[in-house]
């Protein structure tokens, strides 16, 4: 089996790049005076969780490709800009949520998933046992199936309570790092996210029980 | 609607079911070389100019700052120093080793000089250059940069050879 597959789940990221701050800022003054190879370690860096949450964003592959492309591209274009106010990594992905929920709202209506299989871990992840083992009333389900539910029901909530569980629920970020990316308070973050987490519980309730 | 505790603890592990939804294998390997090409393709790679580069660079490394200050600083002491050095040898010995057109004027020379033919003519002098008084300057015609004293001295000349 291929290592990648192998590889642990994504860890919630805030940590790491609170960290990583001060290595960015002499990437990110390198890149801005040409040096290719510094922007090539930002983006080694960031790409993984950029492509993460515009993937649980868009439920899409090939959507997720072609907009973290973009994203990078995009934060390249304007480094140039980049006075270095906020972190790097907060800034990277304001471009990539923006980026995100544009597209979404042109696409609006041709919603189409194309998920990734599941990793290797998944089925040995005690907390995703627990949830398909015979306490769940759909016995018959699988992790697969699942997965689709569960991205079925996220796809149902607005691009801005489907961002904060995402980057909340899936990516791990704090309150406060979601709010700079999102350009609010941690109030609206917080209600927000308690908003989301009941439509999801509504969606999925037959799951949860 | 009012979710329990429970539930709520329930959908968050069923949310960490997205993190379990990796790309396909190898995807990441060459994410960015993809996006440097696209960079350069589309002509967007920053070109800065050698002293833009220069700074970032410093600044990123102080010891590469450091290094450039120092050699700097040599640079400028052996410029001070062999200055110096030419100066003493200056006066040491004036003049020597020195083209005519860098030694000092005629009337600083140590040389008993006579009046040039020129500018003995414009002075209203009457005693010009002869064989038994030859002319002798160290140092270049004073008219030689003054236009106005060379079209007098070239109307001078034209006339004499008539």
């Amino acid at each position: 089996m291929n290592a990648n597959v192998l590889d642990k789940a994504p860890t919630p990221p805030t940590s790491k790049a609170a960290t990583d701050a001060p290595e960015d800022q002499h990437l990110v003054k390198r890149a801005q005076g040409g040096d290719l190879e510094a922007y090539d370690e930002l983006i080694r860096r960031y790409q993984e969780r950029i492509y993460a949450t515009i993937y649980h964003m868009t439920a899409n592959h090939e959507d997720a490709n072609d907009l973290a492309q973009e994203t990078f591209i995009k934060a390249y274009q304007a480094l140039k800009s980049f006075k270095g106010d906020s972190s790097f990594f907060t800034w990277v992905y304001r471009i990539a949520v923006n980026k995100t929920i544009n597209f979404l709202k042109q696409r609006k209506n041709k919603t189409h998933m194309s998920l990734n299989d599941l990793d290797f871990n998944a089925e040995h992840d005690p907390d995703l046992v627990a949830l398909v083992s015979d306490k769940t009333p759909r016995r018959d389900v699988n992790l697969i199936e699942l997965q689709e539910k569960l991205n079925g029901a996220m796809q149902k909530l607005s691009e801005i309570h489907r961002l904060v569980v995402t980057l909340h629920d899936v990516q791990g970020l704090s309150h406060e790092a979601i709010s700079k990316i999102m350009g609010c308070n941690t109030g609206t973050v917080r209600s927000r996210l308690f908003y989301a987490r009941q439509q999801l519980q509504a969606y999925l309730s037959d799951y949860l029980k | 609607m009012n979710p329990s505790p429970e539930e709520f603890d329930r959908l968050r592990k069923l949310l960490t079911l997205k993190r379990h939804e990796p790309p396909p294998p190898g995807y990441f390997n060459h994410f960015s070389d993809k996006i440097l090409a696209r960079i350069e393709a589309e002509g967007l790679f920053i070109r800065n100019s050698w002293w833009q580069r220069l700074f970032p660079e410093l600044d990123a490394k102080p010891v590469l700052a450091c290094a450039y200050g120092l050699v700097i600083m040599g640079l400028l002491a052996i410029g001070v120093g062999v200055s110096q050095s030419l100066e003493t040898e200056e006066t040491a010995a004036p003049n020597l080793g020195r083209p005519w057109f860098a030694q000092a004027p005629a009337s600083d020379a140590v040389l008993p000089v006579s009046v040039p033919v020129a500018q003995a003519s414009l002075t209203g002098q009457t005693n010009p250059a002869s064989s038994v008084n030859p002319v002798i300057s160290s140092g270049a015609p004073s008219f030689l940069f003054d236009v106005n004293r060379l079209k007098v001295e070239v109307e001078r000349v034209k006339h004499d050879l008539h």
